[in-house]
């Protein structure tokens, strides 16, 4: 834990500072004849998390310290961290064909790709599973939404 | 109290369509809940793109009865298999589990439903009574008591929701700071949008809710396939003696009364969610008890007591959303949500502006719990089998209809884009145990927290002193810093404590 809390503070604090130093002053805009300026609650939301981020990091430091912990050694084991992240770029690579075919018409490919990936191999669990979800959605937008095939 | 209102909403309450909505949600919430890993804010985000073409009260009656559904229902695989649907039913596992395995399954479903659906009628009618004069005393209060509320409800939240309160308080500062995307109430010019035109009307909520709840759980669920692939269900037989009778109701009735009681109230405060309540229910039947050493070996009052506080939570918890406007959970912050897609502002004004509204809720509350009792009761067997789904299954449907979800909100590629990178947000912040629940309330109440903020600065003209005339609100200011100093002792305290046992790092 105190390692996790030492890099997670520490990005938490980090992105608190891009917000106060870059984001705020250039896009959250100015109303000099107002009493309170647009980027007043943006700025309180970013020092919270400056001021919390930092105690969270300066806490796991000082725990690892104490504990004899090394910050920078942890092993990653990659195998893991392999089996975390396909299923992000699974979800990014449909979101991609999503700017090409409507969901509807691949639906039924996600799901049973991904079922066959997790490591289902029943044809008729995975035909039931792919289509059974796309019907219901064509049902959905095309005759009670009617907002067409989405 | 208007009774033309009252006898119009009831009326509305009892129609077909609301029959089929309300039943809908309590069947599709009854279903998700018995699935493990699909919690109640995971079936509300996915679940409130469908709810666009349904009336604002069908649509409300639809999500309650949906939120009430996964409650009960997460019992059935808390008992037969061990595995809680949501983490308010673990408490439920402890006797209910063996109580199966000794070949009761079937009573200690049946435990657990008549507790869940006595506990959720019971806190709805304290709800029907304590939030209309709430919302009554809260239409007196101005922008001052009313920023000074939600103050005081982002730290209680912050500090209550998950351990640590720096954590908490970081993940409301990134909620606070999302909510503030947009066009500016005041200038009327872009805010933090990037030059993106697609942000000029805020980060699209269905975008944050759908990502950090449900699509991150998918890939937390997927990641802990790897790990946990059992689903070992405890089946269930026909067996004329394995049922609830009146000596065992009237056995466990004192506690389901007390579990209502301690789920009403920590339902009622904000970021106190379910699992506390079913846990302190647990903890309070247990010392009640003159044989406490036999919780957790299968005594039926241990079910009764997690559940009937489980269930009394969701009413309660809309106490503060229909009295004052604030969440007090992520299920009550989706809700807003959902108001606001139906163009309706919920809180105190709910009741000035549309009380048949309110009123039909209520009644469909109560309708919500009537059929949760007949699907509970009938559906037993149907909803047994549905433990038997494994997981890996259920993942990639979920998936699907989170991003078909976005689709039908319109968002096109760019909000699916959003989506994903809430998505990877919300599995960082479960990893790292930020408060998700935080961030999502103070995203969604960093709106009216900024509106009553900016007037309340407007009428004071930047003088501080007239708080002194505004007792209310210099009471919840003070109250907000007692509980920041507490919550930060508390966090130091628990992290000495914990520096002082081994690791495991």
């Amino acid at each position: 834990m105190p390692r996790s809390d030492f890099w997670s503070g520490l990005a938490v604090a980090g992105f608190g500072l891009l917000a106060l130093l870059w984001m705020i002053p250039n896009y959250a805009g100015t109303n000099p004849f107002a009493r309170m300026p647009p980027g007043l609650v943006p700025s309180i939301g970013a020092w919270a998390m400056v001021i919390c981020g930092g105690i969270i990091a300066a806490k796991g430091l000082i725990q690892m310290l104490r504990a004899g912990h090394a910050p920078f050694t942890a092993d990653l084991h990659w195998g893991a961290v392999a089996w975390a992240a396909w299923p992000f770029a699974y979800v990014a690579v449909a979101i991609w064909f999503m700017s090409f075919i409507k969901i509807t018409w691949f639906g039924a490919f996600l799901i049973g790709g991904m079922l066959v990936l997790l490591g289902e191999r029943r044809w008729w669990m995975i035909l039931g599973c792919s289509v059974v979800p796309v019907v219901l959605l064509y049902i959905l937008s095309v005759y009670m939404m009617r907002t067409g095939v989405v | 109290m208007n009774f033309s209102a009252v006898g119009a909403a009831v009326s509305e309450a009892l129609t077909l369509a609301s029959f089929i909505g309300i039943g809908g949600g309590v069947l599709l919430g009854y279903i998700v809940g018995v699935i493990p890993g699909l919690s109640r804010s995971v079936a509300i985000s996915i679940a409130i793109p469908m709810t666009f073409y349904m009336s604002p009260f069908i649509a409300i009656s639809f999500l309650i009865g949906l939120s009430k559904g996964t409650a009960a229902g997460s019992a059935v695989s808390a008992i037969l298999l061990n595995a809680p649907g949501e983490a308010s039913s673990a408490a439920t596992a402890l006797d209910g589990y063996p109580m199966a395995k000794q070949g009761k399954p079937k009573t200690a479903l049946q435990i657990g439903l008549i507790a869940s659906v006595l506990g959720d009628i019971l806190a709805t009618i304290i709800l029907i009574f304590v939030a209309i004069p709430f919302a009554r005393v809260a239409l007196l209060f101005g922008p001052y008591e009313m920023a000074a509320i939600l103050a005081f409800a982002l730290v209680f939240i912050a500090g209550l929701s998950g351990g640590n309160i720096f954590k908490g308080l970081a993940a409301g500062g990134l909620g606070i700071f999302l909510g503030t995307i947009g066009l500016d109430n005041q200038t009327g010019l872009p805010r933090l949008t990037f030059g993106y035109t697609e942000l000029m009307d805020g980060m699209p909520l269905i975008a944050v809710a759908i990502g950090t709840l449900a699509l991150s759980e998918m890939f937390v669920q997927s990641e802990k396939l790897r790990y946990d692939r059992a689903n070992m269900s405890v089946a269930l037989k026909k067996d004329s003696t394995d049922r609830i009778t009146w000596p065992i109701f009237r056995n466990i009735l004192p506690t389901i009364l007390r579990g209502t009681g301690v789920g009403t109230f920590v339902g009622a405060l904000p970021g106190l969610g379910p699992s506390v309540g079913s846990f302190m229910s647990y903890g309070m039947a247990q010392k009640a008890a003159k044989d406490p050493e036999t919780f957790g070996k299968g005594n039926p009052k241990g079910i009764a007591a997690s559940e009937s506080a489980d269930n009394a939570v969701i009413p309660a918890a809309l106490i503060p959303l229909f009295g004052l406007g604030i969440p007090g959970n992520v299920s009550a912050a989706l809700l807003i949500g959902a108001f606001a897609i139906h163009g309706i502002t919920v809180g105190p004004l709910l009741l000035r502006d549309n009380p048949e509204l309110l009123y039909s809720i209520f009644a469909g509350m109560i309708l919500a719990s009537v059929i949760m009792l007949a699907l509970g009761w009938f559906g037993l067997m149907f909803f047994a089998q549905i433990t038997r789904v494994p997981p890996h299954v259920v993942i990639p449907i979920v998936i699907f209809f989170c991003l078909a979800g976005m689709m039908l909100q319109g968002y096109g590629t760019f909000g699916l884009i959003i989506l994903m990178a809430f998505a990877l947000l919300g599995y960082l912040m479960k990893k790292y145990d930020y408060s998700f629940v935080t961030f999502l309330v103070a995203f969604i109440i960093t709106p009216m927290l900024e509106l009553n903020l900016r007037q309340s600065i407007i009428l004071s003209r930047g003088n501080v002193a007239i708080l002194l005339d505004r007792p209310i609100a210099l009471i919840f200011i003070a109250c907000t810093a007692l509980a920041l100093i507490t919550l930060i002792i508390r966090t130091f305290r628990t992290d000495k404590a914990a520096a002082g046992a081994p690791t495991s790092e």
